[in-house]
């Protein structure tokens, strides 16, 4: 949305430009036309004034001539003064109207013609006027000269009004012209003004678009605002800001409650900020604060603060320096947390790794406690009744071989024991031992194990080809053999025990039973037999370290086997399920992830 | 001394171990001289002697105090003069890391110690009749643990 701001503020930039030069157009063609006006205004005027002069001297003539008539008639000189003063006014207008039509060829030309005839006029009637002097009234000469005279008068007539038509002419073809320029002002005006009117238009919706875009943008940021600080109490971190060019800081709120003050309880610089930092801490702070004044950027920094009634707190800094694209001022913007709940809880939790490393130390020396040590004098004791056995034997009692053969049997099932938990605690994952395993081959071991067992009970086991699997061989070798050697254990008296090996491959959602499993598929092995089997509310008790279904004299587990069996299966994320009838037998699912 | 006598010598802290093991060979019927030391500094010291008889067999307990059957074993297969002892590892362990260890380290084979009489006596009888010639050019980390 901010980007369509700054794009319509582009646009708007290029509408006021379009309108500027569209107003100083107008302005021009408006001064144009006006001017025009004005001309042709001038024009008329200038047509009006050489008309009335022309027809002022028709009429200064006539003075003239109506002036020596009156002489004439009279022979008062009082009448021959407008005669005089007739043909004075005649040459002033004529000078006059020289000067009018001075940019008039035609009119100039007009003139000389009449300047000519008024010329003439002007003689003629001098000659009148001497002949009347001398008294030759009635003469031919002076008859003459009257028609003569009136004939030039006519000429004159006809002269000035084809001037004056000549002007009217001029006019109307003049009017004509800018009257045909001058009837597209209005209109051209008018459509000017209303585009200048669509352009405003156009201009305010953009604006007040933006503006409703800035309104909604400024209300998100005040959400955006507030929930800022509201998580920063909830997630116990704060903001500041470092003013590059200003050398000048400011720190959120809740920096302040951070170091236990109020709210902008004091001004935001170094100075009073340092005088919370720890002792110990204040040396390498100040130093990492240096740097990144110069190299606008501050690592993660980890200190502590006191805060003034003593608490200690752990922080946590970052910063990262923040050029605006408006005008590219420089700030560094930081963020601190209180991560004392987390230093605390990492330290707890290396306190408890410690002591995890420490158990799992005296496990393993344990481990070689049983190994070894415990191993040593129970063979000793066994070697020891081996020799009473063979030695002394003849001079024990019925009794005293009674009670050796008793220690014998406990010092056997001792060894197992002791045999049975060094291998479970031997069963551990490790990484490397994954390899991809015939697993055909590790069930042919097995049985090779149990060979004496199989025998001796004449076992019928049958098995489905496995593929290939990822496993740690020498385990499943152990499950094996476990499983196997778990079904002749328990198999029915007399009855000699069938084993039956299947193998599928499964959709982990279609097997309900496997937990939150972590593959899609998984290959299923299942062990069938048909022992004497056991309660289904056993299923799961099975498995569990030294948990035996039956009495140790009927059969001679030791209660371990089954829990080496889940601890192999889980060390391979699959799962195992058992299932079982009272004397008709167990199912043992194992089920190993496919790859 | 007879010539056909085999020389046998033992090194184990163990007391009870070290009587087993004469009277294990006290019963076999074989000519053989057993020589027992208490410990692996007690062994180096008799072997480096330079008037010793050295063994034709050594047994040699990984467990001991003061010097272990390990360190006794480095000795012996850097020296020149005793590369005709056959050298027996006799320990109560059989892990994974003992055996690979003794047998990089040149030992001809590993037993177990049994827990019972009649399996000991078995096992001294076989080692001792071994035809170690024939035995040590075979050789391999698949029989180097003696079973029964």
């Amino acid at each position: 949305m901010l980007r369509t701001i700054v794009k319509s503020e582009r646009v708007l930039k290029i509408t006021f430009g379009i309108s500027l030069f569209i107003i100083l157009c107008m302005g021009g063609f408006a001064y144009k036309h006006v001017r025009k006006l004005v001309d042709s205004f001038n024009l008329v005027e200038h047509t009006y004034e050489v008309n009335v002069q022309l027809e002022q001297i028709l009429s200064y003539l006539k003075d003239s001539e109506t002036g020596q008539r009156g002489y004439l008639i009279s022979e008062n000189t009082e009448f021959l003064q407008p005669f005089f003063s007739g043909r004075e006014n005649t040459n002033n207008t004529f000078a006059r109207l020289k000067q009018l039509t001075k940019n008039d060829t035609v009119q100039q030309n007009n003139l000389k013609k009449l300047n000519t005839l008024i010329d003439k006029k002007l003689k003629a009637l001098d000659q009148i006027l001497t002949l009347t002097n001398e008294n030759k009234l009635n003469s031919k000469q002076f008859n003459a000269l009257l028609i003569e005279d009136k004939k030039i008068m006519n000429e004159i007539r006809s002269k000035v009004s084809e001037m004056i038509n000549h002007q009217n002419e001029l006019l109307k073809e003049r009017k004509k012209l800018s009257t045909e320029s001058l009837s597209n002002t209005p209109i051209i005006i008018y459509s000017v003004l209303i585009l200048m009117l669509l352009l405003l238009l156009l201009t305010y919706f953009r604006i007040n678009k933006n503006l409703k875009i800035l309104k909604f943008k400024n209300g998100q940021l005040e959400v955006f605002k507030e929930s800022t600080n509201q998580s920063e109490i909830v997630n116990k971190h704060s903001t500041w800001t470092y003013f590059t060019e200003e050398n000048r800081y400011e720190f959120s709120d809740n920096l302040y409650r951070l170091l236990g003050e109020q709210p902008q309880s004091f001004e935001p610089n170094l100075e009073n900020f340092y005088q919370f930092v720890h002792p110990e801490d204040v040396n390498h702070v100040t130093e990492q604060v240096t740097k990144m004044m110069e190299t606008e950027n501050l690592p993660f920094l980890y200190y502590r603060i006191v805060q003034k009634n003593g608490t200690i707190r752990h922080f946590k800094a970052y910063a990262k320096v923040l050029v605006s694209s408006e005008d590219n001022t420089r700030r560094v913007l930081g963020t601190t947390a209180d991560v004392t709940e987390e230093v605390q809880s990492f330290k707890l939790l290396e306190e408890r790794n410690l002591e995890l490393e420490r158990n799992n130390k005296e496990l393993s020396s344990f481990n070689y406690v049983a190994s070894h040590d415990l191993q040593e004098p129970l063979r000793k004791i066994q070697t020891f009744i081996s020799r009473l056995e063979d030695k002394e034997a003849a001079s024990l009692s019925e009794k005293g071989i009674l009670y050796l053969d008793r220690i014998k049997k406990a010092a056997t099932r001792m060894r197992l024991l002791i045999d049975d938990l060094l291998q479970f605690s031997r069963t551990n994952k490790s990484e490397e031992a994954f390899a991809v395993t015939n697993m055909n081959i590790m069930l042919e071991n097995a049985k090779q194990e149990l060979a004496e067992m199989i025998s001796e009970k004449d076992a019928k086991i049958t098995a489905d080809a496995i593929p290939m699997i990822t496993v740690i061989p020498f385990q499943i070798q152990q499950l094996f053999t476990n499983l196997i050697g778990n079904s002749i254990k328990y198999s029915k008296k007399n009855t000699p025990p069938i084993i039956t090996i299947s193998y599928s491959k499964v959709k982990a959602d279609d097997v309900l039973k496997l937990k939150k499993p972590k593959y899609n598929y998984y290959h299923k092995i299942v062990f069938t037999d048909n022992g004497i089997g056991f309660e289904q509310e056993y299923a799961e008790n099975i498995f569990v370290l030294f948990n035996r279904l039956h009495n140790k004299n009927e059969y001679s587990g030791t209660g371990i086997g089954l829990s080496i069996c889940k601890k192999i299966v889980e060390n391979h994320q699959g799962y195992i399920f058992a299932e079982g009838k009272i004397n008709e037998g167990a199912i043992f699912e194992v089920f190993l992830p496919l790859k | 001394m007879q010539e056909e006598d085999v020389f046998i010598i033992l090194a184990d802290d163990d007391e009870d171990d070290r009587l087993f093991f004469e009277e294990a060979f006290d019963e076999l019927k074989i000519n053989t001289k057993v020589a027992t030391f208490n410990d692996g500094v007690e062994l180096m010291d008799y072997l480096n002697k330079e008037n010793s008889l050295l063994p034709n067999i050594l047994f040699l307990d990984l467990n001991m105090p003061k010097k272990s059957g390990k360190q006794c074993l480095q000795e012996i297969k850097k020296e020149a003069r005793f590369k005709d002892i056959a050298i027996a590892i006799y320990s109560t362990s059989a892990s994974e890391e003992d055996i690979e260890n003794t047998f990089v380290m040149g030992a001809n084979v590993y037993i177990k110690k049994p827990n019972d009489f009649k399996q000991l006596k078995k096992v001294l009888s076989n080692v001792v009749t071994i035809n170690w010639q024939y035995h040590t050019s075979g050789l391999n980390k698949d029989n180097f643990l003696l079973r029964l």
